[in-house]
């Protein structure tokens, strides 16, 4: 599939989702204008994508990382949307790691990631601090 | 009262009462942004705590994101992109111990009742109720009409280091004023 591609903006993360790869990455700040004209694009793909890899399961596992400094909560419902996604591809089998960094010190993105870390049980879910 | 008078009055109230800034009027998304990159840039030139500065623009956010989509006084394209604009009052302050975010906009009656059902639902919660809820509201479908208010009505009471305050105001037999006051 297409290596999916968005550079970051003042308002949204960027993105780079390289399929082949098995590594989806989300970075920066996300709080665009029209939060389903930005994430639902991406979704879709996804969709199409994991079910690619539910047919094939591939014997890497499928890794996104995140590394956000703010989002709104239009975006945080997006988070979760793909996060149930992933979860729901873990549990028929395909291998799933997702990586949440924040900084040191950023409460905020300590808290969601102790959050969201709470909606999987089938993928993977990281904590990862840097400085 | 000359014009200078009467503004130095209106500018001195204001300080008074801790005003970093207040804006009366249209808002869309593009003032959304510029309000906001100039909240940012004074709270780091006063080198406040950057878990704070985040809460405040936190607020910020999800607060004028509530007016540009609910405020019953609105402007729409005739065509093309759906660019909103849509009236209502924002102000971004510090008392002696907190700073504060307070909105405020034209709903119509009914709606403006529905909105001070959820929120006094939310007052009544305790932290951890609320971190609860927020992650409950986030895993559900949206809500029928609804464009993710009550998510972030939600994350408003949840960056607030102090109980939300809100009020209601009848204007007419269809309209009331609306405002909604959170501290950090």
């Amino acid at each position: 599939m297409d290596r999916l591609q968005l550079p970051q903006t003042e308002r949204s993360p960027l993105v780079d989702f390289d399929f082949d790869r098995q590594r989806l990455r989300l970075e920066g700040e996300s709080y665009p204008e029209d939060a389903a004209a930005f994430f639902g694009p991406l979704i879709a793909a996804l969709d199409r994508y994991l079910e690619r890899l539910r047919a094939e399961p591939p014997a890497a596992p499928l890794i996104l990382d995140l590394r956000l400094a703010y989002f709104n909560s239009s975006s945080a419902k997006a988070f979760m949307n793909i996060f149930q996604r992933l979860e729901a591809a873990a549990r028929d089998g395909v291998e799933v790691q997702v990586n949440w960094h924040y900084q040191t010190d950023d409460e905020t993105m300590m808290e969601f990631g102790e959050d969201f870390r709470e909606d999987f049980q089938a993928a993977r879910f990281e904590l990862c601090v840097f400085d | 009262m000359s014009i200078a008078t009467q503004y130095l009055d209106v500018h001195q109230r204001m300080r008074d009462q801790g005003v970093i800034f207040s804006f009366v009027g249209y808002v869309s998304e593009g003032i959304l942004f510029s309000l906001g990159e100039a909240l940012k840039q004074k709270m780091r030139l006063e080198e406040t705590d950057a878990n704070v500065t985040k809460r405040v623009f936190s607020i910020f956010v999800e607060q004028v994101q509530n007016i540009i989509r609910y405020s019953a006084e609105r402007l729409h394209a005739e065509s093309g992109t759906p660019t909103e604009m849509s009236s209502g009052l924002i102000t971004v302050g510090r008392d002696a111990t907190h700073f504060f975010v307070v909105c405020g906009n034209i709903v119509g009656r009914a709606e403006g009742e529905d909105l001070r059902g959820r929120l006094d639902e939310l007052a009544r919660m305790d932290p951890d109720t609320i971190k609860t809820y927020y992650r409950e509201k986030l895993r559900e479908p949206p809500e029928e009409g609804s464009r993710g208010a009550s998510i972030g009505l939600i994350e408003i009471a949840r960056r607030s280091t102090r109980p939300i305050e809100f009020g209601l105001t009848e204007l007419d037999a269809d309209r009331a004023f609306f405002c909604l006051k959170a501290y950090i």
